[in-house]
């Protein structure tokens, strides 16, 4: 059932989005990994996904087919913070399974003795305490602690509903709050909309 | 489905026809902390449109909370110190590092992490330009920052909030005072990025609970400045003196008087600004014009509020008599201090140091008793006492009324309503001359600050004017007239027919008891031995009071020798 509703998700936005979005997709972005020497197979998607027997081991992973990390992070944490920020879970450790270093882009499949990690800003390392914090609940409470933030659940995301219904997952700021990892919009850093102005910075934060 | 779209429509655009007003007056875009090429000030880049961008990223940041995108200036600073200040401050931490990044002057505005290059700033601007939001690297002229606010450091202080009660706006970073304690870098809804208004001092006076300040006048005067001369408050956008508050006087940043933040270096400018006639209704500075003052010009950097009572270096500013957070105007009588020197500490009866004074004179005691480096009296007597306490101890054998009544129960020349028992300031004789002057020895055209004229030459001829000072108490027509010894064979006989000075007989403060006596230093007699001179016939020099309104001198004056001449 769980798949099948990702599936329809998938679906539906292969067939709403694209009208907005024209022609952006993985295809020939930093996610596609088609050409590269380590990926054999000259597929996309089989980087991170599979149709048959994926990888459960992290609860609503999209059909997964990467090695998962099983490193511990340092999350962030600020004096002003008042979230409470956890270990990643949820799509963002899966985007740390490549991002935080540990585990060999070329881990995919079952395979494993990978030897071709992640280089560069993309580089998230296991201290993800210089970074923006992620799988921490965003919801109204919060907004009201906080005094900087809006409140998701009526503030609009400019994507068509609200920052809760847009950009948070199971009312969790994640990786993807963000990042669109297949490039629907085709923005740098596969932000899910511009950052000029800061607008996507200021979608959430009311500064 | 329309429906739903019109909804969405609505939600976007409603807030962006209705809200802006308030809305965007509360966000940083409208801010010149918004450097991006859309800003609203001067500073900004030339084409970058991130807003966030130039202290935010959201990855890779460093120093990593709050996701900072700025190079650590790490630099050593100078900080702030002061005498009275109890936290003091290390090397900038925490937040403020971060503001210190461009406001320290440093490193270039568009210098951040997430850019392989600087952004470009319009103009050329690289580092923040000169003014008054660029502090230096010296930070003794600004409120120290990065130091633990604690309950200890309240209870040290004495004069601070417990920060345990702080639950408004200023909040503490880790248990430490940092800049955004006061500013708040993403909104301007206060002057100056402040988190509350400063009108009034609120903001000030969340941690600074001074004693006495919600009975000040300073606290409280609605008084404003008339156009001329210096803006008094330079600073602030504020038109009274209630509204200044603490900036009044304190100055929270690149503050010219370093120690306790003052507008100025110069003690007395911070007082004077407004004390000229230009806001305060007393002129001040008009006193201090004249001749004869308490020279708080002549002193700089030598006051300090933690000298001892018994001040050690001679020296004279405004706050040694004067506390600004307690002054108001509220009469007394006379021993007790009135408005005008509450909270100021002194010197009591007993040479014992008060922290706040409950008599006039244990305030002049600070630098008229005794303290080494004493003024000395500018009349050469047989008793040579400079020291006022002992000549106003209770116990002498004369002295004026100053700390209680006096031992005389006869004085027929006193001028009603003031009687035997009557007790007088030091001010009462010691003030500002002209009639509509502000009470208080500020400044006189007389010498010693006398508020009348005083003649204490010899051969002064009597009159009124000669001798006001004496007269405004003691009736003239009851000295030199009266009848018997005490007017016509005494005072008229030497007054007037010899124009002898009153202040070659008399010493006016009085006579300790530790040097003179009840015999010969009854009436304030101690003479003037510029004038007054021994009886070579008798070898002495000395009066002997031989009972009420009788008594014999033993001296040589213009000539005459009294060997005795007696007076009953």
């Amino acid at each position: 059932m769980k798949r099948f509703s990702f599936l329809f998700a998938v679906l539906i936005s292969a067939l709403v989005l694209p009208a907005a979005l024209i022609g952006q997709n993985i295809s020939g972005s930093s996610h596609d990994f088609s050409g590269t020497g380590w990926n054999t197979t000259g597929e996309i998607c089989i980087v991170c996904h599979t149709p048959h027997n994926a990888d459960i081991t992290v609860s609503e992973a999209p059909l997964w087919n990467h090695e998962v990390t099983v490193s511990t992070f340092t999350p962030y944490s600020s004096a002003t913070l008042d979230a409470t920020v956890g270990q990643p879970s949820a799509s963002s450790k899966l985007c740390l399974s490549c991002h935080d270093g540990t585990v060999a882009l070329d881990n995919f499949g079952g395979q494993t003795g990978g030897t071709i990690f992640i280089t560069g800003d993309a580089l998230m390392g296991t201290g993800l305490d210089n970074d923006h914090p992620i799988s921490f609940t965003y919801d109204a409470t919060l907004a009201t602690n906080d005094q900087g933030l809006h409140d998701p659940t009526t503030t609009n995301s400019g994507l068509g509903g609200t920052i809760h219904e847009d950009m948070l997952f199971a009312g969790q700021m994640e990786c993807a709050s963000c990042h669109d990892v297949h490039n629907s919009t085709g923005l740098p850093k596969l932000l899910i909309k511009s950052n000029a102005t800061s607008a996507l910075c200021l979608t959430c934060h009311d500064k | 489905m329309l429906q739903i779209k019109i909804e969405n429509l609505l939600q976007v655009f409603l807030p962006i026809v209705l809200l802006p007003a308030c809305l965007f007056a509360q966000s940083i875009v409208n801010t010149v902390h918004n450097l991006s090429v859309s800003g609203p000030g001067s500073v900004k880049a030339v084409s970058e449109s991130e807003i966030c961008i130039f202290c935010h990223t959201p990855h890779n940041s460093n120093p990593r909370p709050p996701l900072w995108n700025r190079n650590d200036p790490g630099f050593n600073y100078i900080l702030y110190n002061s005498s009275t200040a109890q936290g003091l401050p290390g090397q900038p931490t925490g937040a403020s590092v971060l503001c210190l990044s461009c406001h320290d002057g440093t490193i270039a505005l568009g210098n951040v992490l997430s850019r392989s290059s600087p952004i470009s700033f319009s103009g050329g601007v690289t580092t923040m330009p000169p003014g008054k939001s660029n502090l230096g690297t010296d930070l003794s002229d600004d409120h120290p920052i990065s130091f633990v606010y604690n309950s200890a450091l309240a209870a040290a202080d004495g004069q601070l909030a417990d920060p345990a009660t702080l639950s408004g706006p200023v909040k503490l970073e880790n248990g430490e005072l940092q800049c955004i304690a006061c500013h708040d870098p993403h909104r301007n809804i206060f002057n100056d990025f402040l988190v509350v208004s400063h009108r009034y001092s609120n903001l000030c006076l969340i941690c600074h609970q001074r004693t006495h300040w919600n009975l000040s006048t300073h606290q409280s005067s609605s008084a404003s400045w008339n156009g001329n001369g210096n803006d008094p408050w330079f600073h602030t956008p504020f038109n009274t003196v209630a509204e200044n508050g603490c900036e009044n006087c304190h100055n929270p940043h690149k503050a010219d008087g370093h120690f306790r933040l003052m507008n100025y270096l110069p003690e007395e400018n911070n007082c004077l600004d407004c004390h000229n006639g230009n806001v305060a209704g007393s002129d001040i500075q008009l006193q201090l014009s004249k001749s004869f003052i308490h020279n708080v010009y002549n002193y700089l950097g030598m006051h300090d509020p933690e000298e001892a009572n018994v001040v050690q270096t001679l020296h004279v500013e405004c706050e040694d008599c004067h506390n600004p957070h307690a002054v108001r105007n509220a009469p007394a009588s006379a021993p007790n201090a009135n408005g005008f020197v509450q909270g100021v500490k002194g010197v009591d009866t007993n040479g014992n140091p008060v922290s706040t004074i409950q008599y006039t004179y244990e305030l002049c005691y600070r630098c008229h008793a005794d303290s080494p480096t004493l003024p000395a009296s500018p009349t050469s007597r047989q008793i040579e006492q400079n020291n006022t306490r002992l000549e106003f101890d209770l116990n002498n054998p004369s002295f004026h009324p100053i700390e209680g009544p006096g031992v005389n129960p006869n004085v027929p020349s006193l001028i009603s309503p003031l009687t035997e028992s009557s007790v007088v300031y030091c001010s009462d004789c010691h003030a500002s001359d002209g009639s509509g002057s502000p009470a208080g020895p500020h400044g006189s055209i007389y010498p010693q600050i006398l508020k009348f004229r005083y003649e204490t030459a010899d051969n002064t001829p009597e009159s009124y004017q000669n001798y006001r000072l004496c007269y405004e108490c003691h009736d003239r027509t009851v000295i030199i007239n009266s009848t018997g010894n005490f007017g016509q064979r005494v005072h008229r006989k030497h007054i007037v027919d010899q124009d002898t000075p009153c202040n070659a007989c008399h010493d006016p403060h009085g006579i300790s008891s530790l040097q003179g006596n009840s015999t010969n230093n009854t009436h304030l007699i101690n003479f003037d031995i510029s004038i007054v001179f021994a009886d070579p016939v008798t070898g002495r020099l000395e009066f002997e009071d031989t009972g009420s309104y009788r008594g014999r001198c033993y001296l040589r004056c213009h000539g005459v020798n009294h060997s005795p001449e007696f007076y009953q």
